[in-house]
């Protein structure tokens, strides 16, 4: 109890002389403004629309929506979808039948988007869209962006934060020292963990608050902070473990520019823009945006298979960071 | 305190591409209250050794026992209460003051075993205008004193000092060498890595030379020289105007000086020094 006191209270101190308190609070500030005074505003005027194209050979459909684009062939069709950055739909008339084609993204996620295609498609004949949500066009940008900044700053910042705290201490010397103090060896990379994620849980918390809104933050907090710590652990226990095996932070810069390129670029363009992936589905960290962005929509993941993947990936790079530890303690000075 | 069968020690083929053995069948003793010098050149298996000692280092063969007991039962947190380790390099927290550094690592022993920090520094003559200061406005001297003096704060009964007088001015050293001497008065087992011969040779009751991972010789320093000893005497003196000198068999000096002289200068022995003796006994020189 008191070498955890000890190493909490040092590693504090570590992180602070680091500014990396000041650095995680500056982000949240200047990622609260850019919501509130950036993207909402900037959202707010394309906020309600997807473009939706209608090739329609026959013109079986006479009374459809203003709202929806005529085309006069197929190759207008796709050009028109592959052009459009705002999401657009397709609607093909073949045989009678529509056809959705959806340019971007796979087709589980954009399901609303049909839903909406054939909602305009069949406005003068009632057509009852699926109901999937009670968010406003505000509040569902609210969370998404809210979603995706939290995603970054865990992914990116809380990666080189542990990284810069544990590159002072590895060029000092000073890990060895705790090789031959007496404490169990693994409290020293427990103790970086959970501050690291402590941070990172008030961090999102802060950040679910004050930009989603306290009313809403409410319902979802618990499946936010859980999922949040998820990322949280991995992350940290990555870094923890490059920032031992590694051997300057020059190296390390190269290791988080690959880590930023293969885990979350992929992952972005593929929720979030036209790029469509079929091999994403087997990318781990797509798993784990979902899994926050489900929990910011308030259908936190119940998959238990999930928890125990996570669970398992978890207590594997606890194994390597503790390994890279002992090997570090051990090096020529 | 301190037993030594048949030590080996590889480095294995995962970190280093392929085996390589570097202590081969290491044997010694350090009894209680000894200071034990471990002398040998950069890269000869000291650090290793060392490193095996503190529990550092795993997988070794042969039989260690600290403390009466083997070494595979003894590294708990019992264990590393009772042992102080000086490094190689004064390794120290840059953005803490030295007594912030030791009242760091001080915090992971019992209180009722601990000295006072400043007393420890003033014993080791740390300039008081620096104990608030950050170590990373340290000289390498003051930095080598907060490190023995996280050392010595736990009032260890096992001491291992890697290189103890390194980057001390010669006045530094003779207090470094002076605290020592009073540690193993108070009852402290002292095991010293070093290839500096002059504090091997003041400091230490027995010393072992270590090289290419083999212990060449081990016994007293006194011993030591007066095997490897040429027993001849060098004379420096002046006849007739000239300066001249004669190097004679001990023996012969019996019978007073055998040749003629007008005045003498100086008598020395021509005691071999522990460098020559690891000269001869390693082929090497020890840095």
């Amino acid at each position: 109890m008191k070498s955890s006191y000890s190493l909490l209270k040092k590693d504090c101190r570590m992180m602070a002389s680091g500014k990396f308190f000041l650095v995680a609070l500056g982000s949240f500030l200047l990622y609260t403004l850019f919501i509130h005074f950036g993207y909402l505003n900037f959202m707010g005027d394309n906020a309600n629309i997807y473009n939706v194209y209608l090739y329609d050979p026959a013109g079986i459909h006479t009374e459809i929506s203003p709202l929806i684009h005529s085309v006069a062939s197929v190759e207008e069709l796709e050009e028109a979808l592959a052009g459009d950055t705002s999401g657009g739909v397709g609607i093909h008339i073949k045989d009678g039948e529509p056809g959705i084609v959806l340019y971007a993204g796979t087709e589980k996620v954009d399901r609303h988007r049909a839903d909406y295609a054939l909602s305009l498609l069949h406005s003068g004949i009632g057509y009852q869209p699926e109901i999937v949500g009670d968010n406003t066009p505000e509040m569902k940008q609210r969370r998404e962006i809210t979603c995706e900044l939290l995603f970054i700053e865990i992914v990116a910042v809380g990666f080189l934060g542990i990284a810069s705290v544990l590159f002072k201490e590895k060029q000092m010397g000073v890990i060895r020292i705790h090789a031959i103090m007496p404490f169990p060896k693994s409290l020293f990379v427990c103790s970086k963990i959970f501050l690291f994620l402590l941070t990172d849980l008030v961090f999102a918390a802060l950040m679910t608050l004050f930009n989603v809104g306290p009313k809403e933050a409410g319902c979802i907090l618990p499946a936010v902070l859980i999922q949040t710590g998820i990322l949280s652990l991995i992350m940290t226990l990555t870094g923890f473990g490059c920032t031992m095996l590694l051997k300057d932070f020059k190296q390390f810069s190269l290791a988080y520019l690959m880590i930023a390129l293969f885990t979350a670029t992929p992952v972005f363009l593929s929720a979030n823009t036209a790029i469509k992936m079929d091999w994403i589905d087997c990318h781990p960290f797509y798993y784990l945006y979902m899994g926050l962005k489900n929990a910011f929509f308030g259908t936190p993941v119940a998959n238990p298979v999930y928890y125990v993947c996570v669970m398992c990936v978890i207590i594997l790079l606890f194994g390597v960071a503790t390994a890279a530890f002992h090997k570090e303690m051990g090096k020529e000075g | 305190m301190i037993e030594v069968k048949d030590l080996t020690f590889s480095y294995g083929k995962i970190f280093h591409g392929k085996d390589k053995q570097v202590l081969h069948g290491l044997n010694f003793t350090v009894e209680d209250s000894e200071i034990f010098g471990f002398l040998g050149p950069n890269g000869s298996g000291k650090s290793t050794t060392q490193k095996i000692l503190t529990g550092i280092l795993k997988g070794h063969g042969g039989r260690v026992s600290l403390f009466g007991k083997d070494i595979k039962e003894v590294h708990t947190q019992e264990f590393f209460q009772k042992i102080g380790v000086l490094f190689e390099f004064p390794y120290l927290y840059a953005n803490l003051s030295a007594l912030d550094n030791l009242h760091y690592f001080s915090s992971f022993y019992p209180r009722e075993q601990l000295r006072d920090a400043q007393e420890v520094l003033d014993e080791l003559e740390f300039k008081k205008d620096f104990l608030k200061k950050p170590v990373s406005s340290y000289s390498k001297g003051m930095r080598q004193r907060v490190s023995m003096a996280r050392a010595l704060i736990s009032n260890p009964k096992l001491l291992f000092l890697d290189e103890p007088t390194s980057g001390l001015d010669p006045t530094g050293a003779v207090l470094f060498r002076r605290i020592i001497e009073k540690e193993r008065q108070k009852g402290t087992t002292v095991f010293v890595t070093t290839h500096n011969m002059l504090d091997a040779d003041l400091l230490c009751d027995r010393v072992a030379f270590i090289s290419d991972g083999n212990i060449v010789a081990l016994d007293t320093p006194k011993n030591l020289k007066e095997q490897n000893g040429s027993r001849s005497i060098a004379v420096r003196y002046l006849y007739q105007g000239r300066r001249e000198e004669q190097t004679l068999e001990a023996q012969s000096l019996k019978a007073g000086i055998p040749f003629p002289y007008d005045e003498l200068l100086s008598i020395h022995s021509k005691e071999p020094t522990l460098e020559d003796i690891f000269i001869r006994y390693a082929g090497r020189r020890l840095s």
